[in-house]
């Protein structure tokens, strides 16, 4: 051919335009200009210069379109153009051939042929037209043809782990990937897919955006040298010399970023990193890079270390094993990048010589592309650290502490992987306060419960709070109602009996569980989550307390308890008392329970206590106490509550004692009372009586005082013991109750009751002191009583005697004798003096008596003012109101103190 | 010398000729549907170093053009026809 072979572009252009429409240079004007635009507007600049690779390409195309045999013949010539090395960009030649060729399967498409013709009839004729507008179709056409099949394979690639910022987009922000994406699309769709669909998109980028850089417009010259320098690089390899060259770096590297110990770059167990090799001939920049990548590898073993631990401990639970699998994903990710390395490494391998430079992996661009992937694993890694030796609830409060931080990125990826890791939390919390279930065999959730305990102590102590596992994200306040509303669900399956669904009890759907939710959690912590806790807590309680009350009477019960044990019925304790006064005065070995119990039956129905409700009624008993030696009846006799079931919860044993105690007290006192009564009605019968016998005025006397004085120290004692102590706790105990919103609330409240009452009626420990003076006034009390009684026998018997007298005196003076011989009359002078002579001494037993009392008193009034009871002091006030005692005492003229309280002496 | 030369010219025809054969095969195979002269003129513009996403592109919409050129002679041809 004599063509030369230098002919400008544009006129070779022009030639290719006549040639393809088969006309003339005249008519072919406006494409010419056209392609002349095309041609200069550089809209495609990416294409692989690879021959090789294009020659694949075309193979791959033709066995796609099923021509086997042409495909062999493809080969061969190429081969033989191979050999011949008369074009100097094969490669191009190849790629226009290839990107030209038609499927022969293939229709042609009518729509765009229409179009362009009918684009084209007018401009053909309006010259004047500037072309651009008047081929819209077409340029745009081919713009989409070549966009089209582009878009939807890097839509696929948004989705490429390696540049993803959240795994499944739940939480995080969205995917620094997009903004690639529409720009890619301007990219070379026709780069070579097999290579997009091998990247990911960020790679892709990095990879194709190097190519731009070395237009085809210069390219002569370049990629010789490309070709010459790689050439020598791998001759250099083949080589065998000394030199470690980056290509060899670089896979030592991909293997170490797995894990694995390369050939130059081995893992140094003694300082826990990875080491190049001192003797391998390297250059300092290189072995600084090769050395800075190696650490992503060191993140991954430490990250590998502990899921693979991990993965053997069978008692890790739920959490844990959650913490593992969001791990693993991570992992997933990260491999994913490496084999995409791998395979980009396996292409240079493959592909042989003829690579360019700017498509390789070095060391640098490994750098670039694991930046990413690095921080990552850098926080994995601190999360590892951190939740070393941790399980359950603790590893929840762990990865929670890593979300505070400010860089969006990190705190995106650790909220991930918080909310898988609190997805078995969240199922176990929501499992216990809708079902009270708590299947928890690896003790993870913060609520435990002990298989050891029966139902009857169910609320007190099966149910406790782990503190350790409570996630730093559920507060002290949630983590408390949880249990409690579990609780209660479970104390009214088992103690009450209730079954009752919790759908119905509870008019707060169930939420649908899943991941969702946990990430839900995190951004709206205070509301829904609070929300949800809250209404299952107040339905819950509110149930509750409704069974207690309506099926069980609680609050029945409590009042019953007032009224019996605490001796708030007065009519049936004053008459029961009365009916077992004869019973009681006997030793206590003689008492049987049954007698009693017909005796408090007969008090039950004689007094308003009959109109109470059976049920309560059924449970009021008599209990004996221990026998010791010498009791009486008076100190084993007791009265009883029984209670079971749910009741039980709330008066526990320790409840039941405690009133007991109190009734003792009280019953004492009220005992007291009574004595002091009856010997004032002695009193009032006897006194005319004994009018009659003057000597005995002085005794009489004597007891009458002592009897005043102790009758105003127990009134003083039954003021405060019934007003300011049973009262007025009673009442906060009611008000209290009252408002209850759950059964702690009304344990607490009675818990608080009882105390209150015990260390006020002087029976906590502290008080023992004047517990004993009091039970000592007690028994002086008793003492009087026997010493008037005898006293009035005595006295009594006199009188009777001395009637006795009289009347036989008058008897005889009616019969005629004498009234009185002498015999008689000094008979009965005789028993008259001894009788004188017997007052004294029972005027010094009721002195003795009198004073001992006093001493008592006096010692009890000491004690009361130096307590720290503010209502034991105003006690004190009332009993020596006239300060009597004050004036025998040198130790109560103490004045007070500042603080209104005498300090105690010994 | 110049029979070298001529020879080498020579050799380098023939090494030419066999090269387009081979490239027009190719591109027969491959479904181009470019004559000879097209090929020749594609290969040198190549050679050039022309962008070839947009030669390629180029090359396509002529194509599309003709056919729509020729397509309207057939249309204009067989209206004409009719009447």
């Amino acid at each position: 051919m004599a063509t030369p072979d230098q002919k400008s572009p544009n006129v070779l252009l022009q030639n290719l335009c006549c040639r393809i429409l088969g006309r003339s240079e005249a008519d072919v004007a406006q494409q010419f200009q056209y392609a002349v635009r095309v041609i200069g507007s550089n809209f495609a600049p990416t294409v692989e210069r690879d021959e090789f690779l294009v020659a694949e390409k075309i193979k791959k195309e033709l066995i796609r379109q099923r021509r086997e045999a042409d495909a062999a013949l493809f080969s061969e010539l190429h081969r033989k153009l191979h050999s011949q090395g008369i074009l100097k960009n094969k490669w191009s030649i190849l790629y226009l051939l290839l990107s030209l060729s038609e499927d022969p399967r293939k229709q042609p498409s009518k729509v765009s042929s229409y179009a362009a013709l009918f684009a084209q009839a007018l401009p053909r004729d309006a010259h004047s037209t500037p072309y651009y507008y008047a081929r819209p179709q077409s340029l745009p056409l081919s713009y989409q043809d070549r966009s089209a099949p582009s878009a939807p394979s890097s839509g696929s690639m948004g989705s490429s782990g390696i540049s993803s910022v959240s795994l499944c987009g739940l939480s995080g922000p969205a995917p620094t990937p997009q903004p690639l994406l529409p720009g890619q699309s301007h990219q070379a769709p026709g780069i070579g897919d097999c290579l997009r669909q091998q990247l990911g998109s960020r790679l892709a980028w990095t990879l194709t955006a190097n190519q731009p850089s070395l237009q085809t417009t210069t390219s002569r010259g370049i990629p010789n040298t490309a070709r010459n320098v790689t050439r020598s690089r791998r001759e250099g390899d083949t080589g065998g010399t000394m030199e470690v060259t980056e290509a060899a770096l670089v896979r030592d590297i991909l293997y170490v970023f797995q894990g694995i110990d390369g050939k130059n770059i081995k893992m140094s167990n003694t300082e826990n990193c990875y080491k190049v090799e001192g003797k391998a001939n390297l250059s300092k920049s290189l072995r600084d890079t090769a050395v800075r990548l190696a650490e992503l590898g060191w993140l991954h073993n430490k990250i590998r270390k502990y899921t693979d631990q991990r993965s053997l401990d069978r008692s890790f639970g739920l959490v844990g094993q959650s913490f593992c699998a969001a791990l693993h994903q991570e992992l997933k990710e990260y491999y994913r990048l490496l084999s995409v390395l791998h395979s980009q490494l396996q292409l240079e391998d493959d592909q042989g010589v003829n690579l360019g430079l700017e498509s390789s992996l070095t060391l640098r661009r490994l750098l670039v592309w694991t930046y990413d992937p690095k921080i990552r694993l850098k926080t994995l890694a601190a999360l590892v650290d951190h939740c070393q030796g941790r399980k359950g609830g603790e590893l929840a409060s762990a990865v929670h502490a890593y979300t505070k931080t400010g860089d969006p990125y990190m705190r995106s990826l650790v909220q991930h992987i918080l909310s898988l890791v609190s997805h078995p939390i969240l199922s176990f919390l929501y499992r216990w306060i809708y079902d009270g279930e708590l299947e928890d065999t690896y003790h993870e959730f913060f609520v435990a419960s002990d298989p050891t305990v029966k139902t009857d102590r169910l609320w007190h102590d099966k149910y406790t709070l782990r503190k350790s596992m409570i996630p730093s994200f559920i507060t002290m306040d949630q983590s408390r109602k949880v249990l409690l509303i579990g609780k209660s669900i479970n104390f009214l399956h088992q103690v009450c009996h209730d079954q009752t669904p919790t759908a119905k009890m509870i008019a707060v759907t169930r939420s649908a569980e899943s991941p969702q939710d946990a990430a839900d959690l995190f951004t709206d912590l205070e509301n829904a989550f609070q929300g949800k806790i809250d209404a299952a807590y107040f339905e819950t309680s509110k149930y509750l307390l409704d069974v207690l009350n309506k099926k069980y009477s609680l609050l029945d019960h409590m009042q019953a308890m007032r009224r019996y044990l605490l001796l708030g019925q007065g009519d049936f304790i004053r008459h029961l008392m009365d009916l077992l006064k004869p019973e009681l005065v006997r030793p206590a070995t003689t008492l049987y329970q049954h007698n009693l119990t017909g005796i408090l039956e007969t008090a039950v129905r004689a007094t308003n206590a009959q109109f109470d409700s059976p049920e309560i009624l059924r449970r009021l008993d008599v209990r004996l106490l221990e026998v010791s030696p010498g009791d009486t009846g008076w100190d084993v006799f007791s009265l009883d509550y029984h209670v079971d079931g749910p009741i039980a919860t709330v008066f526990t044993r320790e409840c039941m004692s405690h009133y007991l105690r109190v009734f003792n007290f009280l019953w004492r006192a009220k005992r007291m009372e009574y004595i002091l009564t009856d010997i004032r009605k002695g009193h009032m019968c006897n006194a005319k009586l004994l009018r009659s016998v003057p000597e005995f005025s002085g005794v009489l006397h004597q007891c009458h005082i002592l009897a005043s004085e102790m009758v105003h120290f127990i009134h003083q004692m039954q003021y405060y013991i019934t007003f300011e102590v049973l009262e007025c706790s009673w009442d906060e105990l009611w008000n209290k109750v009252q408002r209850a919103q759950d059964l702690d609330h009304i344990i607490a409240a009675h818990e608080v009751f009882l105390d209150t009452i015990i260390s006020r009626c002087l029976l906590d420990s502290s008080s023992r002191a004047l517990l004993n003076q009091l039970r000592a006034v007690f028994d002086q009390i008793i003492e009087l009583q026997n010493a008037q009684d005898a006293i009035y026998r005595t006295a009594l018997e006199e009188l009777q005697r001395r009637l006795q007298f009289e009347e036989k005196k008058k008897q005889h003076e009616i019969e005629g004798q004498w009234g009185v011989t002498a015999a008689e009359e000094e008979e009965e002078e005789k028993r008259v003096q001894e009788f004188k002579e017997s007052i004294p001494k029972m005027c010094s037993q009721l002195r003795i008596l009198t004073h001992f009392y006093q001493g008592i008193v006096q010692q009890f009034l000491v004690l009361l003012t130096t307590s720290s009871d503010e209502s034991l002091q105003f006690l004190s006030f009332r009993l020596d109101f006239n300060e009597h005692y004050k004036a025998r005492e040198p130790r109560l003229h103490v004045s007070l103190g500042t603080r209104g309280r005498r300090s105690s002496h010994t | 010398m110049a029979s070298g030369l001529e020879a080498r010219a020579a050799t380098n025809m023939n090494a030419v000729r066999d090269t387009m054969d081979v490239l027009l095969e190719i591109s027969r195979i491959l479904n181009t549907g470019l004559d000879r002269e097209t090929l020749s003129i594609c290969v040198r513009l190549c050679e050039q170093g022309i962008n070839l996403e947009a030669l390629s592109s180029v090359i396509k919409e002529l194509r599309k053009v003709t056919e729509a050129l020729k397509a309207a002679e057939n249309m204009t041809a067989d209206f004409l026809e009719k009447f």
